[in-house]
C-alpha cells in the first residue's frame, strides 16, 4: 500500500481511536487509513470477522465506522476533515483483538439462528439475552444533529441519472437534438468508469465534457423515484459544501445510466481485509493515487481483468497472478481455475486455486483484486415499474429494456451497464442510442 | 475460520444459502427472509446476483423463476433528519406508491402440477391465521387440509408487520386472546423447533390529549381486572423507561411490562413445517379463482392449478378476504388500508419497550437485530389494496419519531415497505360460519393485530371445528352482527 504522489496535498491529522493518522483534506477517510497501513476497519455483524474496505462505493458494509459520533458511516465516502474522530464498532476490547471473533471459530460450519437452542429450557432464554446484546452495529448518535437545509426543487425536461460513459453520451445526444438535460452524478466528478476504471483499450476516448446547456449536479445520488399525490418525484441526496440536503426533481422523462454494483465472487475468505473489488482498486489508483498492492492477485472475468493487469503494471506493481474464473481464456499470462481460497487473517497474504489440470496451486500476494462485470443497478428502474429478469448468461438481474433504451414505462429509459454490462465503448454507444431515441420520442 | 461469504453485510455464507434451498426455500424472497441476506447496510447490492446464481445453478430453478426480491427505497441509507425536511401535503389524501406491483394473473413460480383433487378442509390464505389453523387442526387429528396462498409464505401482512404483541386492549375478549397468544408464543420454539425471539420489553403508550389519557386510564383498569399488569405512569416515570424520550405534551403513559415484540417470519415457517409433517399440504404461488357452490354449500375451490373438492372452506386471506369472498357471492364489510413501515440501520440495544403515541398512531420498537422498526397511520389513507411506499410516509414518520427521540435524527433508514390492515367497521374480527353458506368459515378482519391474535384464535377455531362444540367467540364475532347491529367496538387501535 503506497501513495503514488507522496508530496502533494494539504496534510491534516485524523484521530483513529486515539492514534494520530496523517491524511489529506477531502479524501475519503478510508483512503487515509489504508495509506497509513491500517487493515482492520470493522468486525462483521455475526462472526466478528475482520473486515477492510472492499468496494469503496458504499455498496458493501466493510468500511463502516463511527465517525464524529455518528454510527455506521461509510468511511470510503466520508471526506477527511482536520481532527475527524474515527472509531471501529462491534468489537471488544478492540477491533484488532476482538474476543467475539471466537464465534467464528466456534461455529466453523456457520450458525443457524433459527434452530440454535430452540426450545431448550433456560438455554434459549440465555441465548436471547446474549443475542440481543451482540446484535446491532454501533451506538446511538452522540448528540442531536443540527437541522438540515430544506430540500431544493428542480424541474427538468429530461433527467439523466448517472454521469458515467453512457450518461455522458446520452447527455450529448440529447443536447445535440436541442434538449437540455439535468445530469445527476453521485461522485465528485463526471466520467464513471472512464475515469475510475482501468482503461480497456490503448488510447481510449476519455472525454468527460458535457454540453454547456446541460445542468450538472455532482455528489448527488438518487435515493428513489416516488409516485404519489404530488406526482412522480425523483429524490436525490446532495452532499454539498454546506452540508447535505435533499433535491426533489420532476421531469418529463428520465434516463437511468446507473452502471452496476461490484458483486461478490464466492470463494473461501472472500471477505478478509486486502480483498478489493476491481473498481475499488482502480478508483484508488486513478483518483486517489493510492496503490493497493505491489504484488496483487487479480481474479474474476470480464473486460476489466486484463485492463487492471495493465494498470497495475503501469504503476510499477507486479501482479503475481491473473486468474480467469471462467476458464478457457487464451491471453498470455492468464491462468484459469477455481475454486479459490484466500489466506490471511487481518490482511490477505496468499491465494490458492485449483488449476484446470486439477492441481492446487498457491501464490503469495499482498492483495486480491476481484473483478466481475457489474451487476446492473436495476433497483431504480424496478421502482419506476420496469420489469426485471434474471439473465443466466450474465448471472445477474437486469431491467427489461429495448435496444434503444426504451422500457415498457413511458417516461423511463435505461442505458449502459445498468441495462447490460459490457465494455466502455459499448456503454458509450448504448448511451448515445438511448439519448437519440429519447430525443426523437420527445419531439 | 475459513468461510465463503455471499452476503458479507449480514455474514450469510454460501452454505447458509445452500441450506435454505435444501430446506425448500426456492424463491429469492424466501431465501432473503430465511437467511437474512440482503438486509444489511448495502440492501443486496453486492450479494443479490450471487444468491440468484446459486439458486439457478445449484438449486436448479429455471431463469424465469428467479426473481429479485423487491428493491425497497431508499437506494442508499439516509438520515431521518433529512427525510423530515420533505414537505407533506397533509390536506391531500395519500396516493400511489412504489414499486408498482408487476405480477398479475398466475405467478411465474406457480408449481406446474395440479392441486390435490379433494380435501376435507381448504384454507384460503397462507398467512399466520391460515397456517396456525392448519397446525392446530392437524394437532387435533384433522390432517386432510390444504392451505392455499397466492405468493410465498411471508408475502402478505404476516410478513410485513412490526412484530408487536400486547395485552393492552379495550375489550375483555381481545385481552384474553392476546394473553393466551403470548403464552403460546413462549412455548413456540419448544414445540416447533424454531426460534421466534419473543422479547418482553413492554409496550409504552403515550397520550398527548386528555381524551386519549382518559382512554388509557379506563383500559388500564380493565386490564387490571383481567390480571394484566398495566400501570398508568406520569411522563417522568415513562422517561425512566426510555431515557431519550421527549415527554413534551405527554399527559400520561400506560405501560405493561409483559407486552413485547417477536420476529414474525419464523411463526409462519414453524406452523407450516409442523402442519406439513402431519400431512397438511401447503400450496404457494397458487391463486383462488372461484368457488363451486350448490344450494347453501361450497363444494369446491377453483384455483389456477385446478379444483379442490372440499367439505369446509376457511377464508383467512387478511386484507384480500373481501375480494376472495366476492368470488363466493359473499359481501364482507372489511376494507383494506395501507400502513407503511420502515427499518433503520441496526444499533446496539438502547430501547426496551415498544413505544406508541396513541394520538398520532406513531409506534416504534427496536428489533432483536437492533433496527428501529416503526410506522405511523395516516388518517387520510383511502381504502385500497395498495402496498406501495411513499415519500410522504418517510417525512411524516421521520418528523414524529425525531420529535419523540431527537438523537435518532442522525440514524439512517435502510428500507421502507407497506402492508394492509384488514379493517372492519367496529375494529373487531369476523369469525365463524357465513350466514346462508355455513361451510364457508370466516377468519378475517383483524385490523392490524391478526398476527398477535392468531395463535390463540387458531387454537379456539380448530377446537370448535373438530369437536363441534359451542364457543361464544364465533357467535359474538359472526358476520351476522353487522345485520343485527350488535357490534363489538375495539378502541385500542394504533394508527
Amino acid at each position: 500500500m503506497r501513495r503514488l504522489d507522496p508530496g502533494t496535498g494539504p496534510d491534516v491529522t485524523i484521530d483513529f481511536e486515539g492514534k494520530a493518522i496523517p491524511a489529506r483534506l477531502g479524501e475519503p477517510a478510508a483512503c487515509s487509513l489504508l495509506a497509513a497501513g491500517e487493515s482492520v476497519f470493522s468486525r462483521s455483524i455475526k462472526y466478528h470477522r475482520p473486515r477492510g474496505p472492499f468496494c469503496m462505493a458504499a455498496s458493501c458494509s466493510q468500511c463502516l465506522m463511527r465517525i464524529d459520533g455518528l454510527p455506521n458511516q461509510f468511511s470510503c465516502q466520508t471526506p477527511v476533515q482536520d481532527g475527524m474522530r474515527l472509531e471501529r464498532q462491534n468489537a471488544f476490547p478492540t477491533a484488532r483483538v476482538d474476543v467475539f471473533a471466537s464465534i467464528d471459530w466456534l461455529f466453523p460450519r456457520g450458525l443457524d439462528h433459527h434452530s440454535m437452542f430452540a426450545g431448550v429450557p433456560v438455554a434459549d432464554k440465555v441465548m436471547a439475552v446474549v443475542a440481543r446484546q451482540l446484535a446491532g452495529l454501533g451506538l446511538l448518535p452522540d448528540k442531536v444533529e443540527p437541522a438540515p437545509r430544506p430540500p431544493e426543487r428542480l424541474d427538468a425536461q429530461v433527467t439523466v441519472v448517472g454521469g458515467g460513459a453512457a450518461g455522458l453520451a446520452a447527455t450529448r445526444a440529447l443536447s445535440a437534438a436541442g434538449i437540455p438535460v439535468l445530469l445527476l452524478e453521485g461522485e465528485d466528478r463526471l466520467g464513471g468508469r472512464l475515469v475510475l476504471e482501468a482503461p480497456e483499450e490503448h488510447g481510449e476516448a476519455r472525454a468527460t465534457t458535457v454540453p454547456t446547456d446541460a445542468k450538472v449536479r455532482l455528489q448527488t445520488s438518487v435515493l428513489g423515484l416516488y409516485d404519489d399525490e404530488l406526482g412522480r418525484v425523483l429524490v436525490a441526496l446532495e452532499h454539498g459544501a454546506e452540508g447535505p440536503r435533499l433535491v426533489l426533481i420532476k421531469s418529463k422523462a428520465m434516463l437511468f445510466t446507473l452502471g452496476g454494483h461490484a458483486g461478490v465472487l464466492p470463494f473461501e475468505n472472500n471477505d478478509i481485509p486486502g480483498v478489493f473489488s476491481g473498481r475499488a482498486a482502480s478508483d484508488l489508483v486513478l483518483r486517489r493515487r493510492l496503490l493497493v498492492a505491489d504484488a496483487p492477485a487479480l481474479v474474476g472475468y470480464g473486460s476489466q481483468l486484463a485492463a487492471l493487469q495493465r494498470m497495475f503494471e503501469q504503476e510499477g506493481a507486479r501482479p503475481v497472478l491473473v486468474l480467469d474464473v471462467r476458464a478457457g481464456s487464451g491471453a498470455s499470462g492468464v491462468v484459469a481455475g477455481q475454486p479459490l481460497r484466500a489466506h490471511g487473517r487481518t490482511w490477505v497474504h496468499g491465494l490458492s486455486f485449483r488449476t484446470s489440470e486439477g492441481r492446487v496451486q498457491r501464490v503469495d500476494c499482498d492483495s486480491v483484486v476481484v473483478t466481475l462485470p457489474p451487476a446492473p443497478a436495476f433497483e431504480l428502474p424496478r421502482q419506476a415499474g420496469v420489469k426485471v429478469a434474471f439473465q443466466p448468461a450474465l448471472e445477474t438481474f437486469a431491467p427489461v429494456v429495448e435496444a434503444d433504451g426504451r422500457t415498457a414505462v413511458h417516461d423511463i429509459w435505461v442505458a449502459g451497464d445498468g441495462h447490460q454490462p459490457g465494455t466502455a465503448r459499448e456503454a458509450i454507444d448504448s448511451g448515445r442510442r438511448a439519448g437519440e431515441a429519447l430525443a426523437r420520442a420527445l419531439r | 475460520m475459513s468461510k465463503t461469504l455471499l452476503c458479507p453485510c449480514e455474514d450469510v455464507t454460501l452454505e447458509d444459502v445452500q441450506h435454505a434451498i435444501a430446506k425448500g426455500y426456492r424463491d429469492v424472497e424466501s431465501i432473503k427472509r430465511y437467511t437474512g441476506f440482503g438486509t444489511g447496510l448495502c440492501q443486496g447490492k453486492s450479494c443479490l446476483a450471487a444468491v440468484a446464481r446459486t439458486l439457478h445453478t445449484e438449486g436448479g430453478v429455471a431463469a424465469g423463476g428467479v426473481l429479485p426480491f423487491t428493491p425497497r427505497p431508499p437506494l442508499h441509507p439516509v438520515e431521518l433528519s433529512l427525510l423530515g425536511t420533505v414537505p407533506v401535503a397533509e390536506q391531500l389524501a395519500p396516493k400511489g406508491g412504489v414499486p408498482p406491483a408487476l405480477h398479475t394473473g398466475s405467478h411465474s413460480l406457480r408449481p406446474p402440477e395440479p392441486v390435490p383433487e379433494r380435501a376435507q378442509v381448504v384454507i384460503v390464505g397462507g398467512g399466520i391465521m391460515g397456517l396456525a389453523l392448519a397446525h392446530n387442526l392437524a394437532k387435533l387429528g384433522q390432517t386432510d387440509v390444504v392451505v392455499l396462498d397466492r405468493g410465498y409464505l411471508c408475502a402478505g401482512a404476516s410478513g410485513r408487520n412490526g412484530g408487536g404483541v400486547r395485552m393492552q386492549w379495550g375489550t375483555a375478549t381481545n385481552i384474553e386472546l392476546a394473553r393466551r397468544s403470548i403464552d403460546l408464543m413462549k412455548q413456540f420454539a419448544g414445540e416447533m423447533g424454531i426460534n421466534v425471539w419473543l422479547r418482553q420489553g413492554g409496550y409504552l403508550f403515550l397520550a398527548k390529549s386528555d381524551k386519549v389519557a382518559d382512554q388509557l386510564r379506563k383500559t388500564a383498569e380493565l386490564h387490571n381486572r383481567h390480571g394484566v399488569n398495566t400501570q398508568v405512569l406520569s411522563p417522568g416515570e415513562g422517561r425512566d423507561l426510555v431515557k431519550d424520550l421527549t415527554m413534551e405534551g405527554v399527559v400520561l403513559c400506560a405501560y405493561n411490562p409483559d407486552d413485547g415484540v417477536i420476529f414474525p417470519w419464523p411463526f409462519l415457517w414453524g406452523y407450516a413445517q409442523t402442519a406439513q409433517k402431519r400431512g397438511v399440504r401447503v400450496e404457494t404461488f397458487t391463486n383462488v379463482t372461484g368457488f363451486e357452490i350448490s344450494g347453501d354449500r361450497v363444494r369446491a375451490v377453483q384455483t389456477d392449478r385446478g379444483r379442490i373438492g372440499c367439505d369446509t372452506v376457511v377464508l383467512a386471506a387478511g386484507a384480500w378476504s373481501p375480494e376472495v369472498a366476492r368470488l363466493a357471492g359473499v359481501q364482507l364489510p372489511n376494507e383494506p388500508h395501507r400502513h407503511e413501515i420502515l427499518s433503520t440501520e441496526p444499533l446496539k440495544p438502547f430501547l426496551n419497550p415498544l413505544v406508541s403515541v396513541l394520538d398520532s398512531g406513531l409506534y416504534f420498537s427496536q428489533s432483536m437485530r437492533g433496527e428501529i422498526v416503526g410506522g405511523m397511520g395516516d388518517p387520510r389513507e383511502p381504502a385500497a389494496l395498495n402496498q406501495g411506499s411513499t415519500l410522504r410516509f418517510l417525512a411524516r414518520f421521520a418528523r414524529a419519531l425525531t420529535e419523540q427521540i431527537p438523537r435518532l435524527g442522525g440514524v439512517k433508514v435502510l428500507r421502507q415497505w407497506a402492508g394492509c390492515y384488514d379493517v372492519t367497521p367496529d375494529n373487531s374480527p369476523i369469525l365463524g360460519r357465513t350466514p346462508d353458506l355455513p361451510n364457508l368459515l370466516q377468519m378475517s378482519g383483524f385490523v392490524g393485530h391478526g398476527f398477535m391474535m392468531a395463535p390463540a384464535v387458531a387454537e379456539r377455531t380448530a377446537a370448535w371445528m373438530v369437536k363441534d362444540t359451542r364457543d361464544e367467540l364465533f357467535e359474538r364475532f359472526n358476520l351476522q352482527r353487522f345485520v343485527t347491529g350488535k357490534l363489538e367496538r375495539e378502541t385500542m387501535i394504533i394508527g
